[in-house]
Parts: structure tokens; sequence; C-alpha cells
């Protein structure tokens, strides 16, 4: 599936093209160890300059058919769109707190169908961010782009998400597929329209077993990753293989023991963050109680803990496991599970791709600061 | 992308080399056919395909995109995702080196300059977390009408009487000494806004102040208390809160300090848990003044009836115990400094008692009679 040449002549016998993934390991790890610095120094506001410089890492390293993707968001943007998502949310913060107001007068607790409300608006905030960061992806001169309301896919979300509840999650796959047309249908590569051919059904007949394994297997929390490493490539394989782009279609191999691996060592720097964290705070706390006489029981316990040292101390600790955590999960479950779908999805008829007119804006990233200031932003 | 080029006054350097072949695949920005072309470099650079030049960049224009391991170029004057692609590493130095603004638009020349302006945006919003938030609160809660404040409370009020799941003790006898008491800390107290004082019979020993001029005292705190003016204590402390309007304060500054800490920390650290810690650190320093504040007007009112200060912070201590440690996440002063303020402006018990023993006994039975109460109105 590895091309070694980008030809430009279109071959006569269609034969599937390969995505490759060309970024340097350590060049990622570095970007974003020194990002976490970063975004230590400057109490976050430099995650719009390391979200923009993960996200062309990933897309300018890879490459369809030997052509590499662009990433031509830039991080200014990304503050404006915080910004301006910040000047809107906060009447809305306003008027959905007086709604609570006059709720709760009525009724104690009524102002909790208002988290609804807030539901619905994440999901249009997910939407939107989606749709700018497809309009900031180009690919041979031609940027992808997204229509469609957003209001109008926050329903069908919240919708299919009561029915997903409702059923356990035995209707998830059903969610999944009609959530994935919406978003297909209104996603385009210049003039070509995309969109989503997956059946629910078959997702459905590959995953319904785990559905049953994973109810007693949450009482035994070790097999849960396994698990869902299974899940995730039948759900992730499902996915790219019922991507369409006009005529072009993928095709995935991925298999659940490439994903296992991330997850098994993700967990395993977490308990080694954790007990390097446990080992420091032993440490602070020990110091801390041998210059404290006195009290003795958990009197001596309370005036250790409130001594401004060891409080220092702890939140250090505390910073330094955040920041470890991030990098962690930012190398094994964005660049490494990125990379691995990548090299495991070949496309087939590119061909279909060849004489692509331009069409689309490049639409502003209120989206994105949407789903920022909600805390749900993904890549 | 800021385009603060000058597309005529830039003087390119001319170059002088014989003009070999550069080839390169060119994307016109319209649609994403792969045009061969050849690259000559002249006074710009000139993208010549079949012997026509189909578009020229000044150099000065001209920036570097991502593209992998190929060199990638775009130009500022020309269609915003034109592009051409030099695989040949070395034809690649050669435009290059005519184009001097590459990488002028690109953002890690600028970490400096982030760092810096973040430093300064935070800065400013811990001084007004600090000192602004709490002004606001100070000169907003007078200007909110009553009537907004007394919704508020009844909204507050169905959750507190929900989740503490005690009845109002509705008892007349005990109500009327209770009444009695309010009546008089308000006057020595100078209070002119209407107030309602309520029993609930709930084993809680505490007492709290809603927005609007409501006050609920536990009967938990009735029945541990040993003698009148303990109980008077707590209620002219509550009070306090509502005199000082602390329930709208309290709302003000908690929206406004969760607002500015959510702009700062953002998504860094996962979210949550630094949030959490700043507020928490935060609303408590808050609360701690207020609750000083609301120990004020307690003192100040019961001097005015003559009656000592000493019982209510004898009263905290042993509710709380007496420990001497306070925590930055504390939302009471220590209850020992409480008691030794109060024990300072203890000037004696002289005046007559606040209620009669009948009406003390009333009260301490406020909530004995279950028939009479008829389950939380």
């Amino acid at each position: 599936m590895h091309h070694p040449m980008p030809l430009p002549s279109v071959p006569l016998i269609p034969t599937p093209k390969g995505i490759t993934f060309t970024g340097e390991r350590p060049e990622f790890r570095k970007l974003v160890t020194r990002g976490a610095w970063l975004e230590l120094i400057t109490l976050g506001f430099y995650r719009f300059w390391l979200a923009t410089d993960m996200r062309r890492h990933l897309w300018s390293n890879t490459a369809v058919d030997g052509d590499h993707a662009e990433y031509t968001g830039t991080p200014k943007e990304l503050l404006i769109g915080f910004l301006v998502a910040l000047a809107i949310l906060v009447p809305i913060y306003l008027a959905y707190f007086f709604l609570g107001l006059e709720a709760e007068r009525l009724q104690a607790f009524a102002s909790l169908p208002l988290f609804a409300f807030l539901y619905l608006f994440t999901q249009f905030a997910l939407y939107r961010a989606r749709r700018y960061r497809l309009a900031r992806t180009v690919w041979r001169g031609v940027r992808f782009w997204m229509n469609g309301s957003g209001w109008s896919y926050a329903w069908r979300a919240a919708l299919w998400g009561v029915w997903v509840f409702a059923s356990l999650g035995l209707a998830l796959p059903w969610r999944a597929a009609a959530l994935e047309r919406f978003k297909m249908k209104h996603t385009h590569y210049g003039n070509l329209q995309g969109s989503f051919e997956g059946k629910a059904s078959d997702f459905f007949k590959k995953a319904w077993w785990l559905w049953l394994l994973c109810w007693p297997a949450a009482l035994f929390i070790f097999p849960l990753p396994f698990i869902y490493a299974v899940f995730k490539a039948i759900e992730w394989r499902w996915w790219v293989t019922g991507l369409r782009i006009g005529e072009v279609r993928f095709e995935s191999d991925l298999d659940f023991s490439d994903l296992m691996g991330f997850y098994w060592k993700v967990i395993g720097w977490i308990v080694l963050f954790v007990t390097i964290f446990s080992m420091w705070a032993g440490i602070v706390g020990g110091i801390g109680a041998a210059f404290m006489k006195g009290a003795s029981g958990p009197e001596q316990f309370a005036s250790v803990m409130q001594n401004p040292f060891v409080l220092a101390g702890m939140g250090l600790g505390y910073v330094m496991l955040a920041l470890a955590f991030n990098v962690v999960l930012r190398i094994y479950l964005m660049r490494d599970l990125w990379a691995k779908i990548a090299s495991t999805t070949v496309v087939h008829n590119l061909s279909a791709a060849d004489e692509v007119v331009a069409q689309g804006d490049a639409v502003n990233a209120l989206g994105e600061g949407f789903a920022d200031s909600l805390d749900v932003g993904g890549f | 992308m800021s385009a603060d080029s000058d597309l005529t006054s830039v003087a390119s350097p001319a170059p002088a080399q014989e003009p070999a072949v550069i080839s390169a695949i060119y994307y016109d920005g319209t649609s994403n056919r792969k045009r061969q072309v050849t690259l000559s470099p002249g006074a710009a650079l000139d993208i010549v395909e079949d012997g026509a030049t189909v578009a020229t960049w000044p150099y000065a224009d001209i920036r570097r995109a991502d593209g992998g391991r190929n060199v990638r170029l775009s130009c500022l004057s020309a269609l915003p995702l034109a592009r051409i692609e030099i695989a040949d590493k070395a034809a690649a130095e050669r435009v290059l080196s005519f184009c001097h603004a590459l990488d002028a638009d690109h953002h890690s020349k600028q970490t400096g300059k982030v760092v810096a302006w973040s430093l300064a945006a935070a800065c400013s919003i811990v001084v007004v977390t600090l000192f602004g938030i709490p002004l606001a609160a100070d000169r907003l809660a007078p200007m909110v009408p009553y009537t907004v404040e007394k919704r508020i409370g009844e909204a507050v009020d169905r959750q507190a009487r929900t989740l503490l799941g005690g009845h109002v003790c509705e008892r007349k006898e005990g109500q009327a000494a209770l009444d009695k008491m309010v009546d008089k800390i308000r006057v020595a107290g100078g209070m002119t806004s209407p107030l309602e004082a309520h029993v609930l019979s709930t084993s809680i020993p505490n007492a709290f102040a809603l927005p609007g001029g409501k006050v609920y005292l536990l009967d938990g705190l009735i029945q541990k208390a040993n003698n009148v003016d303990e109980v008077a204590g707590v209620l002219a402390h509550e009070l306090g809160h509502a005199h000082n309007r602390d329930g709208l304060r309290k709302i003000i500054q908690t929206g406004g300090s969760s607002f500015l800490i959510g702009l700062l920390f953002g998504d860094i650290m996962g979210g949550g848990a630094v949030l959490f810690a700043a507020r928490s650190v935060i609303d408590a320093s808050y609360s701690r003044e207020a609750e000083t504040q609301a120990d004020g007007f307690a003192i100040t009112s019961m001097n005015a009836l003559g009656r000592s200060p000493r019982p209510l912070g004898e009263f905290l201590v042993r509710i709380t115990g007496k420990s001497r440690i306070s925590t930055v996440i504390d939302s009471h002063p220590l209850s020992a400094d409480r008691l030794d303020r109060m024990a300072k402006e203890d000037h004696g018990s002289l005046g007559e008692p606040i209620l009669s023993a009948a009406e003390w006994r009333a009260l301490k039975e406020i909530c004995v009679d279950p028939k009479k109460s008829d389950g939380g109105v």
C-alpha cells in the first residue's frame, strides 16, 4: 500500500493509493513538550498556538498518493474566535441564569432541563469546529469545506443521544451512522460532495458482542482497555470504509492490536506518573511534618497540609502531573493514533478527484471558540 | 494572514545566473490540477507552462507553506491557495535564495510576544478577580432592586429546603418568640429592609440567610443552645448577612470570578481541578470577609441590646471545635478567633433578657408538634 513515487500521470488500471504519514516522532514530542511548558507559563493562552502547531505537523506530514496535505489555520484566528465566542456566550449565560432562576421559583430543580440546552449548544459547537478545521484543510491546492446548519446537526445529535441512552448504548451504531451521513453530506472537497455509506447494521453486527461483554468486564476493570481497543478498531474501520468524497472511496485494515498498544502505554505512563507524584507528595509532606512538632494525629496532618510550603510543593507536583498527562495523551492518542489510522488506510478510485474545481470559503473560527469555551475542543 | 507587503517598491536582487530550468508543480488556486511548470527567476518569479508565462510572483510576496518534505510556496498577491511545489532540493534552494520574506508571517517567531502578552493578560485578570470583583459586587448589590433579590431568594429557597429535607416549623408561640427576637435585633442594628425568619426541622446545628431577606435557623441549632443569647447572637449574625446583602454579593462575585478564571485556564490541565481549586480559594476569601462583617453587625446589635456577644463566640466554638488551624479554603474565620474578638467587645449583659423564660421555652419547642406544621408549604 506504500507507493514510492508520486506520478503525475493517471494510471490506466485504477490501483488503490496509499496514505502515508511522514512525521518524525521526536519532532512532535519536542513540539508538545515545549508547548506544555509554554501553556504553563502563559496560564493556558498558548493553547491556540500549540493547537495550530500540532495540526500543522499532523496535516503536512500526511500524504495521499504522495501529495502532502496542508493546514492553513492560524493561532490568531483561534484566539479571535475564542474572544468572539466569549462575547456571545456571556449574554447567553446571563439569560440562562435568569431563566433558571424563574424555573426554580416555580419548582425546585426545574432548571435542570436547561442542561439539555447546553448539550445542544455543545453539539452545535462541535459541528462548527469541524467546519473550521475542514475549511483550513488543503490538498493539491484545493480546500475542503462544509455547509449545513449546526443547529440542525445539534438536534439530531441530541435526539439520537436520548435514544442511545434509553437503549443502554445499543442504538450507538445508528446514531453514529445518522450523524456521519449528515456531516459527510455537507462535506465537500472543491466541487466534489462527500457522503457516508457505512451501514449501521454492519457496525452493529461486528460490535454487539462487545456490548454484552462490557457489563461483566466493568466489574473487573482490567479487561476494559481490551474491549475499548477492539471497539475503537471496529468503529474506525467502519467509519473509514464508509467515507466517500465524490467517487473516491477509502478502506481501512486497522487491527485492534494496533490500538491496544497505545492504550496500555498510556495507562502505563499514567501509573508511573501517579506513583512519582505520590512519592513526591510523601516527601514534601514528610519534610513538612519534620518541621512541625506538637499536635499529633489528624490535627498534625491538617496543620502540615496548610503549611504554605507544603501547599506550594503539592501544587507544583500537581501541575507537573497534569503537564505530563497532556504530553503523553497528545503523543499516543493524537499523533500515534493519527499516524496509525493514516497508514492503515488506502484510497480507491482517487482519479475521480483529478479535475476538482475550487469552491467554498475559509469560514471563521467562531465554532472553535465555542468548543474551546465549552471545553469540548478536539484536535 | 496579514498582507503587509508592498508589491512595487521591493528592489529584487536581479539574478545574473544562466537561466537553468527549475521544474515544479503549480496549483493555480482554482483547481487541483497538477500543472507541470518551469520557474524562471527574473525580476520576479515567472511560472512558465509550455513556453508561456502563466503567473508572476513578486519575491517579497512569496511565503513558505507546509508541504511535508517538498518545498511548497504560496504568494500573498496570488490566489490564497495557489501553490508551487519544488521536489528537487538544489533547485528549491536556488528559488528560496531570492525570496527574502519567506517566514515573515510564521508565528514561531512570536513566542516571546505571546508569552509577554499572556502574562500581561493573566496579571490583569488576577488583579480584577482580587480587587475589581469585590468592588463591583459592593457597588452593584445596592443597585439591584429589592424585588429582583427577592426572586433570587425564592429560587434558592426551594432548593435549600429540598436539600435539607426539613419542613418549616410553625408553632404559633415559638414563631411569635422568634419574631420578637428578630424585631429587637433589627431595631438595635438599625436594619430597615424587610425580613422573615423561620425555623426548619433539621437536626443540623446551623443557620443561613438567603438573598431577599429570608433567614433560616435550623432546629438542631436551637436545641444545642444553652441560652437565649446564643441563639440571638447567631440570628444577629445572619441578619448581618441580610443587612449587607451578602447573598446577592456572593452571586455576583462567584459569577464574575468563575468567568474570569475560566478565561485564564481554558482547557489546560484537564480543565476542572485547577479551576475548582482557584475558585474555592477566591470564593472562600470573599466569604471570610463577609463573615467578619456579619460578626461585626452581630456584636454591635447585641451590645446595643445590652447583651454580651460572647455567648455567640462560645456557641460557635462549641459547634465547630476549637481548632486553631485555618486553611485558605475555609469559608469562615476560625471560631476561636471569632470568640477572641467577641470576648474583647464584651460589655456585659446588663440589659433585659431578649426573651422571657416562657418565650425561650416556646422557641425551643417550635418544632415539637408535627400536626400543626403543614409540611414545607
